[in-house]
């Protein structure tokens, strides 16, 4: 019995080494092909061949294989990473990418992969792994790189704090610009309902009522993710004092402020009223999503890079709107101060790498690519570098009434993982979740963060 | 009297029935799901017949990665971790329950310490022993933390079942004249078959459907990923493609239950045999 | 566990199972893999837990700081809660289900008893992410339970894994559902090894199906049972990814865990040291629980055994 389990192993094992063979020169022959995804597949082969050639014979060494850990899943982060790929092989003829797919995961990967000695030459850094990664010496200071091939003249005036840390010095070339958190409603939905854009919470409890007479959601959140309850509470909290949850970050304000207090008062009331599903706190994404465009739920927090989708599905019928707040004055004082914004976020590099100063410019070329699929393929011209391309089609209406609300806005406050302090972070995305749940007061709010930031 | 038992009867067997659709339905749930469009699987037809049939959910799959060498990485490894574990457990066990020295409880009690702790806890320091011991890069990364993740349970198994076979057995083969191993392999080792058989199963599920580990040891290395890691290539910063990942999940456990399906005969007739042997 | 009369009538089996050799061969590679992929990980568990380490850079320490912070976080207690819930509610659900099932599967009258023992064993197979995939389908908001309810004209529709305090019991319910079929099988495996010749002498004595079961299939898995208790409660106290799929701990932590606790701290705080806290009570407690089963085991079995020479002896006398 067992001899037979080993025999069947070896074989198995004898198998294994012929098929990755037969694997890798089929691979080969696709290599031409421009489709995206036989582009992947092409490039983990050769990546695997450099390697080898690398060990075998180092005086023929002109291929050098970068590996880099990104997000690869949906159209928005395939697109420019495909993009970049081919963009790549003209400009680094001799670099080939080694793609490790970003898990979703809280950067556990990431943060067990530098712990361990095994960082990937580039990689998509946050602004908590920044911060981490920083103090073990782990993550490359690119001021020189940032210098010499351009980025910084590329860079437009309002996103030169996102490129820099704290410490004055880059980390990371980010890619996207500053962003917003914008309130999308159903235009069908409000007018076949005879109502109004809701300016004040009042009015906004009249839609609840209506909407909810109808066996419509109000408004879709998908609250099992921290950042978008954490959204949800700043869209109110921002037309009390135009800090926001960055304020409280920075710890120039102190959650115990009024306007802090009155905002949690007023969420509570909103939930109270029905403005989420009942099941807020377990819906994800793709759940509140699909209700929104499908016509289930009314109104949608997100962030601006949604409008590609929002317009795509339900084309005239979508729109956004200015938060409404407690009273016109500040509802129309409101208009210039939006949730979200920039963050540090962007491609790293690892200093330990042995190809650090390649890696460095291969990330910078990225981050420039990454910029101009956005422009050119996902029409969002929210990126961080003035790349001088532009769209394939129009930007879509959203786009346009944002573009032109985008002068006059003042402030504006982070999104969660802007966030620098990891406490408080994880303070306000949990907390945030209970007071939307309905099942936490917004004294239990208030005295818990209190807690926590102590 | 006896017809309201035998009405009781026939309610526990209908219960029994019941119970059992409710095991199977998730595997119906799972292959209508790998047809179907997010749009679908929210809103308009979560649980329904899938239709129109969104069969390209598979291609996605399909040429997202290398499923056959996925595939094949999925097998070796778990493979591997269940021959090893197995043979360790056995002799462990053998050595804790019945032979006689000082220390086996405390031995049998320290071990059991490894079926307590989260993955998560000593990610880090295991990966560190995998790289000292050079194995990052060969599938024994994988294969030697994942023993050390199921050895605990498995001797504790073992253990039980160990501890009920009759002490006559071992007197009798003593007398025999054979000598300890040949009494292990050949009396006792058959008479625990039948957990034997539980346990691979368990075992090889445990190693199929890993993820965490797979992502940190392996996840950079594209010629050693495994099946589940296959999930990552759907899952986005904010939206998922969950058809795709339906038709991953379908390929990643419909050749589990195409094995236990055919494996459990084997299993019932190992029972047999043990049962047999032993009455 | 070898009774002594058998030992004291024959000394060569003393020797015999006590060969040195053998004993040492056969627990070196277990021990060996143990103490180094299990053992030695665990001890920097311990160690770490008393300092700020990130996971990154050199370790401070901290002294005790780190539990000090532990037992002051209204968080520790949620999680130690929904543990004992969790753990209690498994090993009920498994326990009874597996038992009933088990005996009736191995009852041979039984129709299409191969087919069920597969289909028990099916949530087995799959994955936690498909099963919990599932299970959050049937169970939000819209989800199909909830419907079922409408349909019906029932008023019980529920926000079945949003609520705060009863979330935990239906997540351990999904867990208890997934892994009972494991236990079941177990407890079929030990129902095999019985002798078929028990069961006769009980209907010969007249005892009904049940009352057989009772008297000798319950009594003589008193070891399975052990360790499907073992792996109940320690599995309870372990789980994580059943809430972080189906609430992600929510809502507001109140469905945490100690090991998503553990894994909150480490990789979204980047406070592995105190994440590492958690994680050692954790063990602590598994390994308090264990010796709890061990020790109320241990009384049953010397009587068991005591009871069972004492039976061989009158069967020698005849």
């Amino acid at each position: 019995m067992k001899k037979k389990i080993l025999s069947s192993l070896l074989c198995a094992t004898v198998a294994a080494t012929t098929i990755i063979g037969c694997g890798q020169s089929a691979q080969e022959t696709s290599e031409s092909t421009t489709n995206a995804t036989a582009e992947v597949s092409a490039t983990e082969a050769t990546s695997e061949e450099a390697k080898t050639e690398e060990t075998t014979s180092s005086d023929s060494g002109e291929k050098v294989t970068l590996s880099i850990y990104t997000q690869y899943a949906d159209d928005d982060t395939k697109v420019p990473y495909d993009y970049a790929v081919e963009q790549l092989k003209e400009a680094f003829p001799n670099v080939e990418l080694n793609l490790i797919v970003q898990a979703q995961d809280d950067g556990q990967t990431l943060k067990t992969l530098a712990a361990t000695g095994q960082l990937p030459d580039i990689y998509q850094a946050s602004t908590d792994i920044i911060n981490t990664f920083r103090e073990s010496n782990q993550i490359m200071v690119l001021n020189d790189v940032a210098q010499s091939t351009g980025f910084l003249d590329k860079l437009y005036e309002a996103n030169k704090d996102l490129a820099y840390a704290e410490d004055g010095n880059i980390y990371a070339f980010p890619f996207s610009g500053q962003e917003y958190v914008l309130w999308y409603y159903n235009k069908a939905l409000f007018e076949e309902n005879g109502l109004e854009i809701p300016q004040t919470y009042d009015d906004l409890k009249n839609c609840i009522e209506v909407f909810k007479s109808k066996g419509i959601t109000p408004l879709a959140l998908f609250g099992q993710e921290g950042w978008n309850t954490a959204a949800a509470y700043d869209v109110v909290a921002t037309r009390y004092t135009e800090g926001g949850i960055k304020a409280l970050d920075e710890g120039t304000a102190s959650i115990t402020d009024e306007a802090y207090a009155s905002a949690a008062k007023t969420l509570e009331e909103l939930v109270a009223a029905g403005l989420f599903q009942d099941s807020a706190t377990t819906t994800n994404y793709d759940q509140a999503s699909e209700m929104f465009l499908s016509g289930n739920a009314a109104m949608f927090i997100n962030g601006q890079w949604y409008i590609e989708d929002a317009t795509s599905a339900l084309g005239e019928n979508v729109d956004w709107m200015f938060y409404p707040a407690a009273d016109e004055a500040s509802y129309e004082a409101g208009k210039s101060v939006f949730s979200g914004g920039g963050s540090a976020s962007g491609f790293a590099v690892n200093p330990d790498s042995e190809n650090a100063e390649l890696a460095a410019e291969v990330a910078e070329f990225i981050t420039e690519k990454y910029c101009e699929a956005k422009v050119m393929y996902r029409h969002n011209p929210l990126v961080a570098l003035d790349t001088g391309k532009e769209p394939d089609s129009e930007y879509p209406a959203m786009m346009k009434k944002l573009s032109d609300t985008l002068p006059t806005i003042t402030a504006t406050t982070k999104f969660t993982w802007g966030l620098t302090n990891s406490t408080f972070n994880d303070g306000i995305q949990s907390e945030s979740q209970g007071l939307v749940s309905g099942q936490f007061t917004a004294e239990e709010f208030i005295a818990d963060m209190t807690d926590i930031m102590e | 009297m006896e017809t309201k038992k035998g009405i009781l009867h026939k309610i526990f067997i209908v219960f029994c029935w019941i119970y059992a659709a409710f095991s199977l339905y998730p595997l119906i749930w799972m292959l209508f799901y790998s047809f179907k469009t997010n749009q679908e699987i929210f809103v308009t037809n979560p649980f329904g017949f899938p239709w129109p049939l969104h069969y390209e959910n598979y291609i996605t799959a399909w040429t997202k990665y290398d499923v056959p060498l996925y595939f094949l990485n999925s097998l070796l490894v778990s493979i591997g971790t269940v021959v090893i574990t197995i043979f360790c457990a056995l002799l462990f066990s053998y050595a804790t329950s019945r032979m006689i020295w000082r220390g086996r409880t405390f031995t049998r009690l320290f071990l059991g310490l490894g079926m307590f702790i989260p993955v998560q806890a000593i990610m880090i320091p295991v990966v560190k022993v995998v790289q000292k011991f050079n194995l990052m890069g060969t599938r024994w990364s994988l294969i030697f933390p994942y023993i050390a993740i199921n050895l605990a349970f498995a001797c504790m198994v073992y253990y039980g079942f160990f501890k009920g076979i009759p002490l006559e057995l071992e007197e009798a083969a003593c007398m025999d004249g054979a000598n300890i191993y040949q009494t292990f392999f050949r009396i006792i080792e058959p008479l625990v078959r039948p957990a034997t058989v539980t346990l691979v199963i368990y075992i090889f599920l445990n190693a199929w459907n890993e993820f965490i580990l797979a992502n940190v040891v392996v996840g950079s290395i594209p010629g050693l990923k495994t099946l589940p890691l296959g999930v990552l290539f759907f899952q986005g910063e904010f939206t998922t493609d969950w058809g795709g990942m339906g038709a991953t999940m379908v390929i990643a456990s419909f050749p589990a239950i195409i094995v236990y399906s055919i494996f459990s005969e084997q299993v019932e007739s190992a029972m047999t045999i043990g049962g047999a042997v032993k009455g | 566990m070898w009774p002594p009369d058998l030992l004291k009538r024959n000394n060569t089996m003393k020797k015999y199972m006590g060969n040195k050799l053998a004993i040492f061969l056969f627990v070196l590679p277990a021990l060996a893999i143990f103490l180094i992929f299990d053992f030695f990980p665990i001890i920097q568990v311990f160690a770490y837990s008393f300092t700020d380490w990130n996971g990154l850079t050199t370790p401070n320490f901290l002294g005790l700081k780190n539990y000090i912070d532990l037992f002051n976080d209204r968080v520790f207690y949620t999680s130690n809660r929904n543990q004992l819930i969790f753990a209690i509610v498994i090993t009920v659900y498994q326990m009874l289900f597996a038992t009933i099932f088990a005996i009736t599967i191995s009852d041979k009258k039984m129709k299409g008893r191969k087919f069920l023992r597969v289909a028990y064993f099916i949530p087995v197979i799959l994955s936690v992410t498909v099963v919990c995939q599932l299970w959050s389908a049937i169970l939000s908001g819209q989800g199909l339970l909830n419907k079922l309810f409408e349909a019906f004209g029932s008023d019980y529709t529920q926000n079945w894994l949003g609520d705060r305090y009863k979330a935990i019991y239906v997540i351990a319910f999904v867990n208890a559902w997934q892994w009972m079929g494991y236990q079941f099988a177990l407890i079929v495996a030990g129902i095999k090894s019985i002798p078929a010749d028990y069961y006769e002498a009980a209907k010969i004595d007249g005892c009904s199906n049940v009352k057989a079961h009772m008297k000798i299939t319950i009594p003589l898995l008193a070891e399975t049972y052990k360790f499907c208790l073992i792996i109940s409660l320690t599995g309870g106290i372990k789980a994580f990814t059943e809430m972080n799929i189906l609430t992600g701990g929510g809502p507001n932590k109140s469905t945490f865990t100690l090991t998503y606790m553990m894994y909150n701290a480490a990789f979204k705080k980047s406070d592995y040291g105190y994440g590492l806290a958690s994680a050692s009570i954790m063990v602590i407690e598994c390994m308090l629980v264990m010796l709890v089963i061990n020790f109320i085991f241990r009384e049953k079995n010397q009587l068991k055994e005591e009871e069972k020479s004492k039976k061989r002896r009158l069967s020698y006398g005849n």
